[in-house]
């Protein structure tokens, strides 16, 4: 059956095709692909800081950063109060402040120095082709990373959690300022440790030579990523440290 | 010109490898098994037992052993940790891991290959909408007469729910997962996809997904609907961490795979390939990464609040601790009426690939229909409060929204004038793709014209939560969608197994499928005006015989698709030999061989026509 309507070229396909790419074609499509899931993850990041102030503006029962509770013991302490015959002790009501903005913006900080270290790192691996400088480099944002990783963690388990007693109903609950500030603080860490993944990676790879000064294209996919990652960081400290309280 | 794209690229086959090598489904399934039951116990002897989330917390961790295990045993991170450690792939392990001379042994693997990914998506495709049709048809049994106890009300509403997930899911990869692998980059003039290993990934974090949301009927079910909305869904038991965590990944999957789709499609075509060559069923799966990209990430929001809520104490959605079901819901509908576009525009390009093919005319406006598909995508993401228009939800917003939701009309009606267009005083071979398709046009009227009427917010006030909502929807997804499905099944069968799927069998499953659909519906309609609530398992004698022909109209559809079942086993070994390009068509996927070779053509093909420019003397056997 004669349909054709096309023209092929002679010349032979490249070796191994679609499966084995040259790296300024792999590159090219990588970027895209960065940009898109960075994309995504923008989407993901607007979504959580959209809940965020949804959820102050709703103010839903007052309890936005207040809760009538307990705090300081486990969940079983005040279970066993609950259940037990000594009664409820009396409710107070538990004021929950602000996270402490000093600790957003160190974190946030922290995650730009790492940002600026593998961007500076970069730009001299181009410049000067030293792949060991650059390997260096990159560990030392990976460290910094992890810095931020550990200030995280502790911030995290600064949030307050409180005892509610109601009068059908007993738990541990977060009030929804301290649930959506977990949720964007969990969601940083997330985002640390894939950079942490992504610097050892950087690091290892330019120490054996697979990433150098005539082939870096994965050295910038990696710096967009962490660029953003930074750059997030600052908007979620910006929001959160500006907008919290009602007022 | 005729080309012949012959001689596939052959090696031998790549010895040793390690264990890595011998990675398989079968290892991904015990591997999952084995940290499932890891997470179990180690949240067991770590955790606070006595705390209500105690549970939900350990289905959890057991849900995230599950995936871990499974992706470790099948080879998902073997490519990163080799990234990470410096020991990139060699040519011949890439060749290896495509499935290179492996037999079938490659579609039980994380084989990377885009065919092979077509064929394990058309699989997966099938098992779930087995899985859904029987769950359907246990409900419809059910309410066959008033007051009847085939199945416990319990399990009937974990049914509802199970029964909307699965079909959901297996919908919105029903044409963009078969068909976006298996023709869409031979389409484009590539050898793979962009990113192979992530294509693998998709599939199979779908299928580990899967698993996890069909479980939820072995851990006590989830009996608060498909939507899971709070604060009903906080109240439901481990079921429902199983449903959040599969939907998660399931929100991963399906953006991965938006990423990949976009950037073969706009990095990968080969010479003379330009925008306005493209088949316009790339255009359709252009649009649908587009919004799948946009719609998922609220999807895993979504649901990994809702996660932290049933485990970590939070308050999103609880009112007590300051949260608002509300954001839920609008979460949950920023993903969910993109979605519904996510499962069409695929099956509005394949029929209109269908149409010009098998009427032998050029896509009748070929930019309007892209400007159309555009419109519907763009459109799609700004109605989702339709959904919230009885909840109370912000009223003011209301009328835009119902605005919105009405204009979304103007590009279906767009659409649909293009199809017809397309088919107008064309040599229309009435094939089995060509009549599938009028079968989505039939349907496709009656589902979109009453979704018109529950965009105004006056009678959708009279009509939500009715059976005729679940009517609408069902025009839409198993009258429109799935024949669209099937159209494209019978279109592009032949490029995949070299026969064409029969004929005799696909029309005798055509007929009873239509009939079926249009009894069952259609009485649906009738009880939904008559008041009848959706989601019930018993109801008043008011409704008895609309609910007696639904139920009929349902056995007559399953007895359609086993018949169309029947068909595809029948056909794929022993069908008629369709050869290389059966239908007479222009497009790339039609000049190579059949089966494909590994990386498709072993000279890369420069376009210099668009692929609507028919010869209308092609004899058709």
């Amino acid at each position: 059956m004669s349909i054709d309507a096309r023209e092929v070229s002679e010349s032979p396909s490249e070796e191994g095709g679609g499966h084995f790419q040259p790296p300024e074609v792999l590159d090219a499509q990588h970027r895209l692909g960065v940009w898109l899931f960075i994309g995504g993850d923008i989407i993901i990041v607007a979504a959580l800081l959209f809940t965020y102030l949804y959820l102050r503006g709703v103010n839903t029962s007052g309890h936005w950063m207040s809760l009538v509770g307990y705090k300081g013991h486990s969940y079983a302490y005040y279970q066993n109060i609950a259940t037990g015959s000594v009664g409820l002790p009396a409710p107070k009501l538990i004021h929950i402040g602000p996270m402490s903005a000093g600790m957003e913006w160190l974190i946030a900080a922290v995650t730009v120095v790492s940002g600026a270290i593998v961007w500076q790192a970069e730009r001299a691996l181009r410049a000067t082709k030293n792949a060991k400088a650059y390997s260096t480099m990159a560990a030392v944002a990976t460290v910094v990373v992890l810095v931020a990783i550990v200030l995280t963690i502790i911030q995290l388990r600064s949030i307050p959690e409180v005892f509610v007693a109601t009068n059908d109903s007993q738990g541990m609950a977060y009030t929804a300022y301290d649930s959506a500030f977990l949720a964007l603080a969990g969601s940083g860490l997330f985002h640390l440790v894939v950079l942490t993944f992504l610097g050892l990676g950087l690091t290892i790879r330019s120490s054996k030579g697979l990433i150098n000064g005539e082939r870096w294209f994965q050295a910038r996919l990696v710096r967009f990523f962490w660029v953003w990652i930074a750059a997030s960081s600052v908007i979620v400290a910006a929001v959160t440290t500006t907008i919290n309280t009602i007022h | 010109m005729t080309t012949t794209l012959e001689h596939p690229v052959t090696a031998a086959i790549p010895q040793g490898g390690g264990l890595a090598r011998r990675q398989n489904y079968a290892t991904g399934v015990a591997a999952g098994v084995i940290f499932a039951y890891l997470f179990w116990l180690i949240s067991h002897m770590t955790l606070d037992s006595t705390g209500r989330p105690f549970g939900d917390q350990v289905a959890t961790f057991t849900c995230v052993g599950w995936m871990i295990g499974f992706w470790i045993g099948i080879g998902a991170f073997n490519g990163p940790f080799r990234w990470l450690l410096g020991r990139d792939h060699t040519h011949e392990d890439d060749l290896y891991y495509a499935g290179q001379n492996m037999g079938k042994a490659r579609y039980w693997k994380f084989t990377t290959d885009h065919k092979v990914v077509g064929v394990q998506y058309i699989v997966v495709v099938m098992s779930l909408l087995g899985v859904g049709g029987m769950l359907a048809m246990a409900m419809r049994t059910n309410l066959i007469t008033p007051g009847n106890h085939f199945i416990n009300q319990q399990i009937y509403n974990s049914f509802i729910a199970i029964h909307g997930m699965v079909m959901i899911l297996a919908l919105i990869v029903v044409i963009a997962g078969p068909w976006g692998n298996f023709v869409m980059p031979i389409m484009l003039g590539a050898r793979d996809m962009a990113f192979p290993r992530l294509n693998a990934l998709s599939l199979w974090t779908l299928v580990s997904a899967a698993t996890l949301l069909v479980g939820t009927l072995a851990v006590g079910g989830l009996p608060v609907g498909w939507v899971v909305l709070d604060p009903i869904s906080d109240q439901a038991g481990v079921g429902m961490d199983f449903f959040a965590m599969a939907i998660l990944v399931f929100a991963v999957s399906t953006t991965v795979a938006s990423v990949n789709n976009l950037v073969t499609i706009f990095t990968m075509r080969t010479k003379g390939m330009t925008l306005e060559r493209l088949p316009i069923f790339v255009w359709g799966i252009v649009f649908t990464a587009i919004l799948g990209l946009y719609a998922f990430p609220f999807f895993i929001v979504a649901e990994t609040l809702q996660l932290l809520d049933r485990t970590s104490f939070t308050s999103f959605f609880v009112s007590t601790g300051g949260g608002t079901g509300w954001l839920q819901a609008n979460l949950f509908w920023l993903m969910g009426h993109p979605e519904v576009y996510v499962i069409l525009l695929p099956a509005v390009g394949a029929l209109l690939e269908i149409a010009a093919v098998m009427s032998r005319k050029p896509v009748f406006s070929y930019r309007t229909a892209v400007g159309a598909i555009a419109a519907l995508s763009g459109l799609s993401a700004l109605v989702w409060a339709h959904h919230m228009f009885t909840s109370g939800w912000a009223p003011t917003l209301g009328g835009p929204f119902m605005l919105t939701t009405e204009l979304i009309s103007i590009p279906t009606g767009v659409f649909f004038l293009v199809l017809i267009g397309t088919l107008w005083r064309g040599h229309i071979w009435m094939k089995l793709p060509t009549i599938w398709m009028f079968g989505f046009m039939a349907n496709f009227v009656i589902g979109g014209i009453t979704g018109i009427y529950l965009s105004d917010i006056p009678l959708d006030d009279q009509l939500h939560g009715t059976m005729f909502v679940t009517a609408h929807f069902h025009y839409i997804f198993v009258g429109s969608v799935l024949f669209g499905a099937i159209a494209a099944l019978a279109f592009w069968f032949p490029k995949v197994t070299g026969r064409f799927l029969s004929e005799s069998l696909g029309r005798v499953s055509f007929w009873l499928v239509f009939v079926g659909v249009q009894i069952t519906f259609l009485a649906m309609f009738i009880s939904g005006l008559k008041g009848m609530p959706r989601r019930v398992a018993s109801y008043s004698i008011l409704f008895e015989h609309t609910n007696f022909a639904s139920t009929i109209g349902a056995y007559i559809i399953m007895s359609g698709m086993i018949v169309l079942l029947v068909a595809i086993i029948t056909s794929w070994n022993k069908g008629e030999p369709a050869g290389p390009n059966p239908w007479g068509a222009n497009s790339l996927e039609w000049m190579v061989p059949t089966p494909p070779p590994l990386e498709n053509f072993t000279v890369q093909p420069v376009v210099t026509e668009d692929p609507y420019n028919f010869d209308k003397e092609v004899v058709r056997s």
